[in-house]
Parts: C-alpha cells; structure tokens; sequence
C-alpha cells in the first residue's frame, strides 16, 4: 500500500520483537507478528 | 475504499481503541498487552542518554511498536508530523533531533493524551512543538508543510488505510519523508479474525 500511494525508496527495518515477554506474547507468535520501521520518500 | 470494504466499521474500531488508549494515558503502569514506558523504549533502540534526561511522564504512556528514528535521523531544521502522537514521546524525541530551528506538530484523537503531551513539552521548555486534536484520516495540517512524517504503532489500528497513507502524503512536501514503526504479520490473519473487533486492540 505503501508503493500503491506512489511513494518510492522503501526500505524495512530488521524485525523487532515487540511483543516478546509481553501479555500479548502468545496472540504475537500465534502469527508471527513483530515491529518494523518502514521509510519511504515521496518523489520530488 | 468505501466503508463497506473495509473489515471492520472505522468509527466502531476508533471507539475501541480511545478507550484502550485512554487507559494506557490514564494508568500507563497497569495491565496492558504491550510494554510500555522505559523498558519499551530499551527493547525498541531508543537513545537512552536522551530518554534518560525526559521525565517519567514523558515516557511512561509511550506504546510503540519499532523505532521510526533508526533508519533515518532527523536533520536540524526539518518540519515533522508525529501522526498519532499519544502521549507525545516520539515528538519529543524529534523535537530533540531538529532543533529549535524545526518544528513538530503532534496529532492525536484523544484529549488525555493531548493534555498529557501538552503538560510535558511545558515541562520539558519545548517551544518548537505543538499538539493539535484530530485523525490521522484528516490530518489538522495543511498540504505539504511536513519535511517528514513518523508515526509509530497507529497506523495497524486505523480501518481505512489507503485513505490514511493518501493523507500522510497529502501533508508531506515533494522529495519529503514517511519513516513510521509498524507491526506486520508473518502467517495470514483469517477473515473471521479480521472482522473482530476486539481482536485489532488485544
């Protein structure tokens, strides 16, 4: 969605376990969801 | 994107998550799914030497998902929108990096957080932010006044995200940048979960 809105330059960070240790553990790993950062320009 | 395509109704999920939200601003040492505070901003790669000179009540309603600094970091002198700005933590932060020659406008939908954001810039002699009142679906900011736009663990809580990355655009400058922290998933989320409210603030 991010490139669908026309920005360029993505990138994506290492992934960052957020919710490791966290009551919301087990819902996380149940699918597989981390934290990411995400950067993207939009053209000049 | 029309309501009726959406998964679930965005005014119905906006209620669900200022009432989670409230909680967090209101008593950010309780018993929440996610970490909060100090510990996050450890987990997360924050800066601690700047975190360790923020008081408690700057950081404690922190709830982020990743960290929207560490691929990019702000220059002196950028205009930033920290949509859905909370409790004001990542604002502060970038307010930290650009300087008093830059500004940062926090938006968020929840009055709590908003006095609470409010109270610490006050605290902390930030003249350089701001926190105004709305959505991230319409953004009080006008067109192109953002050098930069961060955000961290909001946008997964909106129903209607092409309108709110259409906004985010809407509020950046040409040639400006979106850095945001996120969570996604690795394995398919059924329809039937989807469609449940309570599961998108749990």
């Amino acid at each position: 969605m991010i490139r669908e809105t026309g920005f360029v330059d993505i990138r994506v960070s290492a992934p960052y376990d957020t919710f490791g240790e966290a009551r919301g553990e087990k819902s996380a790993r149940r699918f597989e969801v981390y934290g990411y950062t995400f950067i993207a320009r939009k053209p000049g | 994107m029309t309501t009726e395509a959406l998964a679930v109704n965005p005014s119905v999920l906006r209620e669900e998550v200022k009432k989670k939200y409230r909680d967090v601003a209101c008593n950010p040492h309780g018993e929440h799914h996610f970490h909060t505070g100090r510990p996050l901003t450890r987990r997360l790669g924050y800066d601690q030497a700047v975190v360790g000179a923020m008081p408690d009540v700057a950081v404690e309603s922190f709830a982020g998902v990743a960290n929207p600094f560490v691929l990019r970091a702000l220059a002196r002198g950028e205009m930033v929108v920290d949509a859905g700005s909370g409790a004001g933590f990542d604002s502060f932060i970038a307010a930290h990096q650009v300087g008093v020659e830059g500004r940062v406008i926090g938006v968020d939908m929840l009055a709590e957080m908003l006095e609470k954001s409010r109270d610490s810039a006050k605290r902390m002699g930030l003249g350089n932010v701001e926190f105004r009142q709305g959505i991230l679906e319409e953004m009080p900011v006008e067109d192109g006044w953002a050098d930069v736009v961060i955000s961290n663990g909001v946008i997964n809580l909106c129903a209607d995200k092409k309108r709110v990355f259409g906004e985010l655009w809407r509020a950046l400058r040409p040639g400006g940048w979106l850095q945001f922290g996120d969570i996604a998933s690795g394995k398919p989320v059924p329809e039937s979960a989807k469609a449940n409210i309570d599961l998108w603030t749990a």
